[in-house]
């Protein structure tokens, strides 16, 4: 028996010592950019691992005016915010339909919105282009805004119909009783009973849109118009020399996501795998 | 009630905004991209058809088969390590009491980051002259230049990124396990014991055969993740040195975008469509079973 509890003692300890040196290797790289960019750019070269001297912070206050990420920052909330509203609204309205309403193609047409899941975005990108410079909408925020709604759709649609199928079925039929109209009963009833639903698609939208490089950075090219990965990715590049502006750059655009995540970390996470796991 | 329900009026309402996004952004544009792959396109110019020129000029495009050699490897190793390493820190987590959220979250929080911003930082790190080498230096060591190295049949800096791409994103992977493992009855693990079971034991013949439902699932986010991935290769290398980190993403954006060689770029994107849905069917018919009761 004392033999078993010492076995279990030294097997627990080992994990902790694992999971803590894998924990390191996770938080070192951030700790390591965030200390360096409080520095100057000699010092970087001269003693990169100590403690920075003093907090110098005309690093990121040029990193946030000359590298534009103020303006990219709130582009890039701008274009995450409208979408995640559309995407909420439109996409449950559709979900709604697919699972409460009844008509013969309910079936096909999710499945229709399901297969814009297995589309990678790079595979519309061209005819999109080409298309949106005809009509006016490359170097425009709403430009990006709808391909990025339509990307958002299928996930919040799928998760969606979930929600509303397994709504209680009492629940619309009283409301019919009272003589509720259809959109009364989606907007006063449905909606708000899937608050969950509209939580974890929402988050699912708003960290997958405001990560978004690709697509951004084909569609505009305006500096005014840039979001903040696209921003970022410019200022950081081979031709800037100054290391500690670019660090800065990069703690800037990171604090944000961080300072919510501390915040919320347990529902984000489990939101999110929420929504991977239905999804 | 079934009147309100069947309301045509309604339905149109309600299922027409989605739709027509979905087929303006979404389906046309894939119809026309396929176009496009069979034709003669920069741009300026009306697209003009050539047929089969654009893929006959993929096989003979040395970067093309960089970038589809890398891909390969890069969805083979993510969905390898993935599977193993996101199991492991699972079945440790689910197993401690203490800290276990806060590990969790730890492990989690680069999955919600841009990769932009983490493919830079790593970038720095694994530079000729900061991060790793300046430690090495401390030790008198000199280091390697990193990722620019093009030595080997898969070469370093595809390495490098391909670990990087895992220390992102394997939380994810964990979490999709550890939501699993926490559904399965306590009461078969005690029936376990009882019958002489270990924890290791149980792990095997219980959790494993139990979750492999969600190993489908995860293995196929994996794999379109990794057949997409994009972010982290353009800001570490821009698929340099000379084309030898080239991945189908970017390798498409290169040519499409630098180079404005619509037509061609497209039939890497149809390329790029077919193995996704090529990989997806494969993983669905060989990893996921019924699902059983728990």
């Amino acid at each position: 028996m004392k033999d078993n509890k010492v076995k279990s003692t030294v097997i627990k300890t080992v994990i902790y010592l694992f999971l803590t040196l894998v924990a390191v290797i996770y938080l070192a790289p951030l700790l390591w950019v965030l200390m360096v960019s409080f520095k100057t750019n000699a010092e970087i070269f001269t003693s990169p691992f100590s403690l920075p001297e003093s907090f110098y912070l005309d690093n990121f206050i040029f990193a946030w005016t000359a590298g534009k990420l103020g303006i990219a920052t709130l582009n890039s909330f701008i274009v995450c915010v409208v979408t995640l509203l559309l995407s909420m609204l439109i996409g449950s309205m559709a979900a709604f339909s697919i699972g409460r309403l009844r008509w013969k193609l309910s079936k096909p047409c999710m499945t229709f919105f399901l297969l814009g899941m297995m589309i990678p975005v790079h595979c519309v990108m061209i005819p999109l282009f080409t298309r949106f410079a005809k009509i006016g909408l490359s170097n425009s925020l709403i430009g990006l805004i709808i391909p990025y709604l339509t990307f958002s759709l299928p996930v919040t649609i799928f998760i969606m119909t979930g929600f509303f199928e397994s709504m209680p079925n009492e629940l619309i039929e009283s409301a019919c009783i009272d003589g509720a109209t259809i959109y009364q009963i989606f907007f006063k009833i449905a909606l708000p009973l899937s608050k969950t639903g509209l939580f974890v698609t929402g988050l699912m939208t708003f960290v997958a849109n405001w990560n978004e490089l690709l697509l951004a950075m084909v569609f505009i090219s305006d500096d005014m118009k840039k979001t903040l990965p696209v921003s970022l990715s410019k200022f950081v590049g081979p031709y800037n020399t100054n290391y500690s502006q670019m660090f800065a750059a990069i703690i800037i655009a990171i604090i944000p996501t961080i300072i919510v995540y501390c915040i919320f970390s347990n529902q984000i996470v489990d939101g999110l795998t929420a929504g991977a796991v239905k999804g | 009630m079934d009147k309100l329900l069947r309301d045509k009026k309604a339905i149109i309402l309600f299922t027409a905004p989605a739709l027509l996004l979905f087929t303006v952004v979404l389906f046309i544009p894939i119809c026309q991209s396929i176009y496009y792959s069979f034709c003669e396109y920069k741009g300026l110019t009306a697209p003009k058809f050539i047929g089969l020129t654009n893929y006959k000029n993929l096989l003979k495009d040395k970067s093309m088969v960089f970038a589809l050699k890398n891909s390969i490897f890069f969805l083979l190793f993510s969905c390898v390590t993935q599977l193993f390493m996101g199991l492991f820190l699972a079945a440790l987590l689910t197993n401690i009491e203490k800290g276990r959220n806060l590990f969790k979250n730890i492990i989690y929080l680069p999955c919600v980051l841009s990769s932009t911003a983490l493919g830079l930082l790593w970038m720095f790190i694994f530079s000729p002259k900061l991060g790793i080498n300046q430690a090495l230096e401390k030790f008198g060591v000199e280091g390697p230049l990193w990722l620019m190295d093009t030595s080997g049949f898969i070469i370093l800096p595809m390495w490098i990124i391909a670990f990087v791409a895992l220390w992102q994103y394997v939380g994810q992977s964990m979490m999709l396990y550890m939501a699993q493992i926490s559904g399965i009855s306590k009461s078969l693990y005690e029936a376990s014991y009882i019958d002489g079971c270990n924890k290791v034991k149980s792990f095997f013949h219980i959790t494993l055969p139990l979750i492999r439902p969600m190993v489908a699932t995860a293995m196929s986010l994996n794999a379109i993740g990794s057949l997409k991935f994009f972010d982290l290769i353009f800001n570490m290398t821009e698929g340099g040195p000379n084309h030898r980190t080239e991945v189908l993403a970017t390798h498409l954006y290169t040519q499409g975008f630098k180079y404005n060689k619509y037509g061609y770029a497209s039939a890497i994107g149809v390329v790029l469509i077919v193995l996704c849905l090529l990989v997806t069917g494969i993983i669905n018919k060989f990893v996921k079973t019924e699902n059983y009761e728990m």
